[in-house]
């Protein structure tokens, strides 16, 4: 008995807080992958690219001697720009076809690509390294925590309350619920959606960058980082359900919980696996996840 | 009635029987049936066979394996077509069934049996039944859904791959041998010879074209046509989208498994990769460069493709960037692929000026 | 009038340059190598490209082999063994090369290394330290000049084992089969020289946090962490190592020599420091040939050489020595007897070829990271270190 509590105090638990951590900024990520398509429909693919980009800007930014904090401000908001061209360039023409989701599908798979390339001719192929602001430990409960990753946990939480504030409790925010179920409703009372959209496209791009950066200090900055993050980021809008805010939290937590406990039981390439079986299985048994989108009861 | 006698007195004003057509009345007959549409692809597919008949004449080694290899993605993209163009279901995850036949195939080859028609069947039988489980789930689904499962379950299956030591883990297999296939008592192609390899992954490649423009012009397609524009009408002819849908996945599957079964034999290995996301993402993009819903398009897109990224990479490690700078044109101003260019130009080459 | 003059350049221009490219005019001996440019393995791709093409150009400037230049084809393999073949098979059959290398991981250099032998040729891999490439899937057109991971383990433990005071190991490999089999390596290696196996984690390559695996780190309570990581997966395990506190002058980090190099060592911002591994090579190699190579490596690139750069660079004395020792041709079977049997100077001094498994006999170094830098702490003799001959397929 005495050494389950033991095992549970010192294995458990800290396995616990590690994913808890990792889970809000999987949850940041995931929130902004999850309003683009709830409202535009489109399944952007080259989110984890700008989540790449978002690190770059970081170092790059690190680098002219803007500080964390600097780039802390200044990336989310870079990365939102950069999202809103895409929009305008790319998505926008297409917006308009009548298999828009299947056609904003590859052409944000083919702006993945370019960006992949890109980022690899500016920035080279080394691996970068962006310091964290401040270091340290905190205890709690016997158990530590890096401080920094104390806030990342704080600054995630912030930015998802925020959203959260934002969607559900401005008037900008009612107006983009409505814009996701009906637009045609929305433009009749003279709102302009394209901006609706272009905001909302932007939004969630810069969140993502937002994302980067407070990763960046811990897992470093390189070509491929924003591979890793999509696919899981994909798997928790899915499990979440698309378009859903609530969803996309709730689903962080839970997969990044069952991540890190599994890979105390089998190992960890399976458990990486097991999360996959697991987005496949919500989408065989229920396609819509586990919450409702952005506008429907 | 007495029969009228075809010669003798009277016989000038009987009407004569038409002779018996020859092979170039028929030939020609086949040319001309059908649309100005279909009489254009066909005309484009003969092009296109015709060039891909002369090739090996001046084409060395390297081009002609090359062009095998993109043979076989031009059979992964045809899968895809298969489901998009006529199912209207846009799958990410083919190579699954290419990845899959060319595991089988590896396996099949090194422990069991080194007689093609053997592992053909092997393969056959075991992509029958994967795709019969995965399309049964996924196609319940719908729309996007359908396709993120289908990534899922690739992706799942290159996972699985990657971790399992038995089949070679991360590293793969090498070790394939270069077989012969035997056609007929004495007669067999043997794939040492590049030519031989060419030209029978060409002819079965255009069975498979053949058989499945066959299909699909039938009723069977035209139902599948009429799935694709209002499901939810068919119900009301009498029919289930729901088992169409199926055997036209179970179709596209085996035809995915044909690039897979031939890979090992070109190449002499397999590895995880064959499952990827790459693999899957390619065949979509040549279907579309090609032309989506041409059945020749994707062929086409793929030979294009592939010389293109082989010649790109010669002179810049870009060539991501150039194929995504490549697939954004034409996602944004040729939606119809290279296919509906073709169709565009001739078309305009038809009005007066 | 302004035609004239036109024409004229261009004749004398057209002059010059026969007359320059008539300083070659024996045609050049062709060496493809296919290595990952663009990917996760890019940055040793490039180390491995800077080796070559400094050889080559010293090699040129001194008159070639036997009057004939190197010519380098470079081609981008991703890190994917089906790219790797396509590619390799291009270089083979359309441009002809006399001999392939550059491959990096294990799957790429089997899979090339049996098109290799399919075309009748010889791939040299630099790099790949699966032992399996000289060992259980050995290939008589297969040569390997670095040290695999046997060598790196035998020397690496030997000196952990005499050097660090605490027993207890705990290692840590990422899930595929290179990590598998270093890690196995080390745990054979660590068993019989009386050290405590604590226990073994396998995160996925590509894991993106370590900090689920400190738990069971922390519980094994070791003195000393191996790790078979590479690249940014290193980065990333080592800042989390120390992120959590468990870094400290007690714990000894060591691991395969790809763990920590150039590429990585500036994005780790002092994490790395103290971490010992076992090479073939370090910049401070104190003979005159290796001052010499690592100033003019500088020069060239205005940055250190590691490893796969050393390995590569030295790679084309052994084809030089070999064709000249061959009479001068480029024939397979020719040069495969006299590679077998090569012994040839390197930066990190000499190598010799071992005839039964095809692999070079090299002296291995143990290394520290202090800094930036890579300092040597010790030496193992390469006779020593190579290990048995497990290649029964030629």
């Amino acid at each position: 008995m005495e050494d389950l509590l033991v095992y549970l105090h010192f294995v458990v638990l800290p396995q616990m807080i590690d994913a808890l951590v990792i889970g809000v900024a999987l949850a940041v990520v995931a929130l902004g992958l999850t309003m683009i398509f709830g409202l535009l429909d489109v399944i952007n693919l080259a989110h984890g690219d700008l989540y790449m980009l978002g690190g770059y800007a970081a170092f790059t930014l690190l680098g002219w001697g803007a500080g964390y904090w600097g780039a802390l401000v200044l990336v989310p908001i870079l990365i939102g720009l950069i999202g809103w061209g895409l929009e305008e360039l790319g998505i926008r023409p297409l917006l308009a076809r009548a298999d828009r989701a299947t056609v904003t599908l590859l052409l944000t798979f083919g702006v993945s690509l370019m960006l992949r390339d890109l980022a690899q001719v500016v920035w080279g192929t080394d691996t970068h390294a962006v310091t964290a602001p401040f270091t340290g430990m905190a205890s709690m409960a016997q158990v530590f925590v890096p401080t920094y990753r104390l806030f990342i946990f704080g600054a995630g939480v912030l930015a998802i309350g925020a959203t959260w504030w934002l969607v559900y409790r401005t008037r900008i925010g009612a107006v983009l619920r409505a814009t996701a179920v009906d637009p045609g409703m929305v433009a009749s009372f003279g709102i302009p959606i394209r901006l609706v959209y272009g905001l909302t496209f932007m939004y969630g791009c810069a969140l993502a960058g937002l994302a980067s950066v407070l990763l960046s200090p811990i897992y470093a900055v390189f070509p491929t980082m924003g591979h890793d993050f999509l696919v899981l980021a994909f798997a928790v809008v899915i499990v979440g359900g698309m378009g859903s805010i609530t969803g996309a939290v709730v689903a962080a937590l839970l997969l990044s919980q069952v991540q890190g406990l599994a890979s105390l039981w089998i190992p960890p390439v399976w458990a990486e696996t097991m999360v996959y079986g697991l987005m496949l299985l919500v989408l065989v048994v229920r396609p819509s996840g586990l919450f409702n989108r952005i506008g429907e009861a | 009635m007495p029969q009228a006698k075809a010669s003798g007195i009277g016989a000038e004003s009987l009407p004569k029987p038409a002779p018996k057509p020859t092979v170039g009345d028929r030939l020609a007959q086949v040319l001309r049936a059908g649309d100005a549409d279909n009489r254009q692809l066909r005309w484009f597919g003969l092009a296109m066979l015709a060039f891909a008949l002369l090739f090996p004449w001046f084409a060395g080694p390297f081009y002609m394996r090359l062009a095998i290899e993109a043979l076989l993605l031009g059979a992964v993209a045809l899968s895809v077509d298969i489901l998009l163009g006529y199912a209207g279901l846009l799958s990410l995850g083919q190579a699954a069934y290419f990845g899959l036949a060319a595991y089988v195939s590896s396996l099949m080859y090194l422990y069991v049996s080194q007689s093609f028609w053997l592992v053909a069947l092997a393969v056959s039988a075991t992509v029958a039944v994967f795709s019969l489980v995965l399309g049964a789930i996924a196609i319940r689904a719908k729309g996007v859904y359908f396709a993120l499962i289908t990534f899922g379950a690739a992706e799942i299956l290159s996972k699985i791959a990657h971790n399992t030591r038995a089949i070679g883990g991360s590293d793969g297999l090498i070790g394939i041998p270069v077989p012969s296939i035997p056609l007929l008592p004495g007669v067999a192609v043997d794939l040492h010879s590049n030519f031989a390899f060419y030209n029978a992954v060409l002819a079965g490649l255009v069975l498979i074209y053949l058989g499945t423009r066959r299909i699909l012009n039938t009723g069977f397609g035209s139902l599948l046509r009429a799935i694709r524009e209002n499901s939810s009408r068919v119900p009301y002819l009498g029919y289930n989208p729901f088992w169409y849908k199926l055997l036209t996945y179970l179709l596209a599957a085996q035809v995915a498994a044909f690039g897979g079964l031939i890979y090992p034999l070109l190449r002499g290995f397999v590895a995880p990769n064959l499952f990827g996301f790459e693999v899957s993402t390619k065949a979509v993009v040549v279907s579309l460069v090609g032309g989506i819903g041409s059945l020749i398009g994707p062929l086409v897109g793929s030979v294009f493709i592939t010389f293109l990224e082989s010649v790109v990479g010669t002179y810049t490690e870009r060539h991501l960037f150039v194929l995504g700078l490549i697939f954004v044109v034409f996602v944004l101003f040729l939606p119809d692929g290279l296919v509906g260019l073709m169709r565009h130009v001739s078309e305009r080459s038809r009005r007066p000026a | 009038m302004k035609k004239t003059t036109l024409c004229d350049t261009t004749a004398i221009a057209a002059l010059t340059l026969a007359l320059v490219s008539n300083v070659y005019a024996a045609d050049p001996i062709k060496v493809g190598v296919v290595t990952p440019l663009s990917g996760s393995y890019a940055p040793i791709g490039k180390q491995v490209r800077w080796g070559a093409e400094l050889a080559v150009k010293e090699i040129n400037a001194a008159g070639g082999v036997n009057g004939r230049p190197f010519e380098l084809l470079f081609e981008d393999e991703e890190a994917n063994p089906p790219v790797a073949v396509r590619k390799s098979e291009k270089l083979l059959q359309q441009d002809k090369v006399d001999f392939l290398t550059g491959t990096v991981n294990s799957g790429s250099t089997l899979a090339v290394g049996q098109l290799a032998e399919r075309n009748d040729r010889i791939l040299v891999t630099t790099v790949s330290y699966a032992p399996s490439i000289t060992g259980a899937q050995c290939n008589a057109n297969v040569f390997r000049v670095n040290a695999n991971a046997f060598m790196q383990s035998n020397a690496l433990t030997n000196w952990l084992t005499k050097n660090v005071p605490g027993k207890r190991y705990f290692f840590i490999g990422p899930d595929y089969e290179m990590g598998r089999s270093t890690i196995s390596a080390f745990q054979k290696d660590v068993a019989r020289l009386g050290g405590s196996d604590t226990g073994s984690t396998f995160p996925p390559l590509g894991a993106k946090d370590f900090s689920s695996y400190i738990g069971q780190i922390r519980a094994a309570r070791p003195d000393v962490i191996m790790t078979a990581t590479a690249g940014n997966d290193t980065v990333r395990l080592l800042t989390t190592l120390k992120e959590y506190g468990i870094l400290n002058d007690k714990l000894t980090l060591a691991g395969a020599a790809g763990a920590v190099t150039q590429e990585n060592i500036a994005a780790m911002a002092g994490a790395g420091d103290g971490f010992v591994s076992s090479a073939g090579y370090s910049t401070d190699i104190d003979t005159p040939d290796n001052k010499k190579f690592v100033a003019a490596f500088k020069k060239e690139f205005q940055a250190d050489p590691d490893l796969f750069g050393a390995d590569t660079y030295g790679l084309f004395f052994l084809f030089k020595q070999a064709i000249e020792k061959a009479g001068g041709t480029t024939d397979t079977a020719k040069l495969r007897a006299a590679m077998e049997d090569a012994s040839w100077n390197t930066p990190q001094g000499k190598k010799t070829m071992r005839k039964g498994d095809h692999q070079a006999i090299v002296d291995m170094l143990v290394v520290k990271v202090k800094g930036n830098d890579f300092a040597t702490v010790g030496k193992v003799p390469g006779e020593e270190a190579v290990g048995p001959d497990n290649c029964d397929n030629f």
